[in-house]
């Protein structure tokens, strides 16, 4: 899996290639207009992450660009500018996803993911881990092919922890995903560690062979058993 | 006190002084006129009656309809030596003909006859009442001076309005005048320069407030875009850190403590952006936004998450309530006035929603009043220091940018805030 990546900001770029390399895929670089361009005319990627604020151009020129040239590349704007004109612009010209900085590196390798699954193949709306199938179009869950009933919360969880294997999963940031704007980081979240027990129970009693271990009592991660 | 009123009741009040000195000096003129004819009258009728006694001719009879009296009285030399020869003045006469007494005018002359026998000729006239002029002249003045009041009133507030038009057309503007409302240009025709003058000082503290706040907005616009990287990048960093097998617990704590502060600047840096942009208008696209449904949901929310507290719920909704609005400006007004209420209440405290008319409530309990002329500046928090201290303002600046407000009130150990919906 080769990806692209077209941002201006050294760190940034440095960091998401590196972030990417760990997760196994093969990373190129682009820092300017001119460079993406070049890279683009010569290769094919399946993943192109694209900064619209670049410094000798327009970002958005760049993607009409490579719509004409009628490539298969799929694109992820990533965008200081988290406005909804800029989002609709962006997907209108056939950007895959739109994802507003700061964003944590987990959301970025997850929607890669969900952009490189749905064109992989047509079982795209299925995430799989250990013995846990999860679909996303019939939104439900089983496992070692029993189905599981799950509460709507609990699903999103599982969700959330299917999309980012092996990353530690912060409590707030799940709160936050899962619950939406709703949950302020004044916020105790006891009322998570209640899903998330519940959740536990239940892929236990289905005979998971992952489960959902406590790290450091700040988050968890989906780990073997 | 309108200018208007003010330059009425400033003429009303000058005039009074003027009108009484002029009645004054009308009343003694004209007292002073009659007296002087009187006088006159009396002096020919005198002489007339003083010839015929000298010459022995018939004197006119007392009862000859002219109300006029007069007596002759001998009188000695030494009554002469000691009294002027003409005196006039004013005495109630009794006249027979009409047998009432009534105020006169009466002349004393002393004459002397061919054998030097001096005699007093009293004549009198029935003259004005005083007492009654005196009131004719206060009623007319007073009346007058009505009269004259309301004829200047007229005129006043014909010439007042149309001189002083360019003034209110200017405070009119002024009174509209939102800064960031970008003020059409200002097409005020007048001719007077000082009103031009004002027009052009009120035009340019305008554009200058415009500027500055361009600026700033695009300042804080700028700011927290320019973060975002950064932002993003320390994200990144740490994210990376956290996932690497290597670390000690402690080393752990440290870096989840740095992300939980991040979170805070990420979220208070988008509030931030979100806050400039609402000022700058760019959620221009408005839907029927049904609030009703949207705090039921949000409600639901809110009790899951805070159900530890024991927070006690009650919500008066109706069915529907449809306001016309940016969806996503309704629900983060909403969120926060909610979320707030749950955040800033105690332990078994209760939160009480309800939608009377067209007012939205949301009230919950707490111990004192809130510095209500603080609250919803920025970065404004009491104690809590987690809090981003723009909950309410963003809540107060999206209610604004719908020509509304936010309300607060503390009352019954309640905080209550509501917002009126224009429909």
């Amino acid at each position: 899996m080769k990806i692209l990546i077209i941002e201006d900001d050294d760190s940034l770029r440095e960091i998401i290639t590196r972030g990417l390399l760990n997760e196994g895929y093969i990373v190129e670089t682009a820092a300017n207009y001119s460079d993406a361009n070049d890279k683009i005319a010569g290769y094919s990627y399946d993943c192109i992450l694209l900064d619209i604020m670049l410094p000798d151009g327009n970002g958005l020129r760049l993607l009409e660009h490579i719509k004409s040239l009628k490539k298969r590349d799929h694109i992820i704007i990533i965008s200081a500018r988290d406005s909804l004109d800029d989002k609709v612009t962006g997907l209108d010209l056939g950007a895959d996803d739109y994802l507003a900085k700061p964003f944590y590196m987990a959301e970025l390798s997850a929607r890669i993911k969900s952009i490189l699954r749905r064109s992989a193949n047509a079982d795209g709306n299925k995430l799989k881990a250990g013995n846990i199938t999860l679909d996303l179009t019939g939104r439900s869950v089983d496992v070692g092919g029993k189905e599981i009933a799950l509460l709507k919360k609990e699903y999103d969880i599982l969700l959330y922890f299917l999309q980012r294997p092996n990353h530690i999963v912060d409590k707030a940031l799940l709160a936050e995903s899962v619950w939406g704007d709703y949950i302020d980081t004044a916020d105790n979240f006891d009322f998570i560690y209640a899903q998330v027990k519940n959740l536990r129970k239940k892929l236990d009693a289905a005979g998971a062979t992952l489960t959902i271990k406590a790290v450091y009592g700040f988050g968890y991660k989906l780990a073997e058993k | 006190m309108k200018l208007f009123h003010r330059v009425i009741l400033t003429l009303a009040i000058g005039l009074l002084p003027v009108m009484a000195l002029w009645s004054l000096l009308f009343y003694y003129g004209m007292v002073g006129e009659i007296n002087d004819e009187t006088d006159d009258a009396l002096s020919d009728y005198a002489q007339l009656i003083m010839r015929r006694a000298l010459v022995g001719a018939p004197l006119p009879q007392p009862d000859n309809g002219s109300n006029n009296s007069y007596s002759i009285v001998p009188v000695s030399e030494e009554y002469v030596r000691n009294n002027p020869q003409i005196t006039f003045y004013d005495e109630m006469v009794y006249i027979p003909e009409k047998e009432e007494t009534e105020p006169a005018r009466v002349l004393k002359t002393i004459y002397r006859d061919g054998e030097g026998q001096h005699y007093e000729l009293q004549v009198a006239t029935p003259t004005f009442e005083r007492k009654d002029l005196l009131e004719t002249v206060a009623y007319n003045i007073l009346g007058l001076y009505a009269v004259l009041m309301l004829t200047i009133l007229a005129v006043v507030s014909i010439v007042y309005y149309l001189n002083m038009r360019p003034l209110y057309t200017l405070l009119k503007r002024l009174d509209k005048y939102r800064p960031g409302t970008k003020s059409t240009n200002f097409t005020d025709t007048t001719t007077v320069v000082e009103f031009r003058k004002l027009n052009d000082a009120v035009q340019k503290a305008m554009e200058r407030a415009e500027y500055y706040f361009d600026r700033q907005n695009s300042f804080i616009g700028n700011a927290s875009h320019e973060l975002q990287t950064p932002l993003a990048i320390l994200g990144a960093r740490l994210e990376w850190l956290m996932n690497s097998d290597t670390l000690s617990e402690e080393q752990m704590t440290e870096i989840i403590k740095m992300r939980q502060s991040l979170s805070r600047l990420v979220r208070l840096n988008r509030t931030l952006l979100l806050l400039s942009k609402i000022e700058n208008g760019q959620f221009p696209e408005t839907t029927e936004v049904d609030v009703a449904a949207i705090i039921r949901e949000s409600m639901e929310t809110y009790c899951e998450i805070y159900a530890e507290r024991g927070i006690f719920c009650k919500t008066e909704l109706p069915e529907k309530f449809i306001v016309m609005m940016n969806e996503s400006l309704a629900t983060t007004l909403i969120g926060n006035l909610l979320k707030n209420s749950f955040v800033h209440n105690s332990n078994g405290g209760c939160v009480k929603v309800s939608i009377d008319g067209n007012t939205l409530s949301v009230a919950n309990s707490g111990k004192e009043p809130l510095d209500a002329s603080r609250i919803f500046e920025r970065f404004y928090h009491k104690g809590n220091s987690d809090s981003t201290g723009l909950g309410l303002p963003l809540v107060s600046s999206i209610a604004e940018r719908y020509g509304t407000k936010v309300e607060y009130s503390f009352a019954d150990g309640m905080h209550r805030f509501s917002i009126k919906f224009m429909q």
